[in-house]
């Protein structure tokens, strides 16, 4: 499947005031973007168009032990809508990510601000609660 | 010759990931307003040439026609200003909108985009507290007007 999975994503970040960059591949078609600072992705793959994820990503400070990484996430995963909180412990990052099974990405863009309001939520949540 | 303080700001804004619109106010005192839009509110920051240690912020916020009762929301809107008191409110066309603004004097555009984003945080909680405010008392205003309505009607 060649078809573009993102157009009304992009039509979406453009409702919503942000900029963007594409950075498609032979297997996925991605865009980057960023709001208030923190960088966002969207991605979609090829052989996969009903599938579409939306997440950021973020670093792990050294002081943060995973063992209450792994907890918070857990607790925000039970917790929260939409969000699903991955600690990725060889690399020492978190993972925010929405993941959506869809017929058509025009499904997502009325609730896209809904969608990136819950993922800065939950970093900042996540973050907080390890604070 | 020292970057605009506009081109500053706006380019600040651009890399933080948000389109901007730079609209010249006042040329020849070189006062301009820079729209953004994020978290799906409009936020207009005007900046000075002649004085780059101030700037103003403001975002407008829509009131649901059933809940513009001017006197009872410019009420609200000071009552409001008490809990945020570096936030000013400012009912608007005739009620069906009002303006949250800040002032702020940082003293740079360097000091001004290193709080950019609580500054623009502040502004948008002060608002939302205001929204709530007229909802919750125009609905409990609804909820008493019905019951009374009720009563005079003596189905209580």
């Amino acid at each position: 499947m060649n078809e573009d999975q993102l157009i009304a994503l992009e039509g979406a970040l453009d409702d919503e005031g942000l900029l963007f960059t594409r950075d498609d591949d032979e297997d996925a078609f991605r865009i980057a973007f960023k709001s208030e600072g923190d960088r966002y992705f969207i991605v979609s793959y090829r052989d996969d168009p009903n599938f579409v994820m939306i997440g950021s990503g973020w670093a792990l400070p050294t002081e943060i032990e995973l063992a209450d990484a792994n907890d918070v996430a857990n607790a925000l995963n039970v917790r929260k809508k939409f969000v699903k909180t991955a600690v990725w412990e060889d690399e020492r990052d978190v993972l925010f990510t929405v993941e959506l099974c869809v017929t058509s990405t025009d499904e997502v863009r009325p609730h896209f601000g809904r969608l990136l309001d819950v993922l800065r939520d939950t970093a900042v949540e996540f973050f907080e609660e390890l604070r | 010759m020292p970057p605009l303080v506009r081109d500053t700001i706006a380019k600040f804004i651009e890399n933080e990931g948000h389109r901007v619109d730079v609209s010249p106010l006042d040329e020849e005192g070189g006062i301009t307003e820079i729209l953004f839009r994020t978290r799906g509110q409009v936020f207009s920051i005007t900046t000075y040439e002649n004085n780059p240690a101030i700037y103003t912020i403001s975002t407008a916020y829509e009131v649901p026609e059933w809940a513009r009762e001017s006197r009872q929301n410019a009420d609200i809107l000071r009552q409001v200003e008490l809990d945020h008191p570096d936030v000013r409110f400012v009912l608007a066309h005739d009620g069906a909108l009002f303006v949250a603004t800040s002032e702020e004097e940082p003293g740079s555009p360097e000091a001004f985009t290193r709080a950019f984003w609580d500054t623009v945080g502040r502004v948008r909680e002060a608002g939302s507290h205001c929204v709530e405010r007229i909802l919750d008392r125009s609905e409990s205003k609804a909820a008493a007007d019905k019951f009374i309505s009720s009563f005079m009607k003596g189905e209580r």
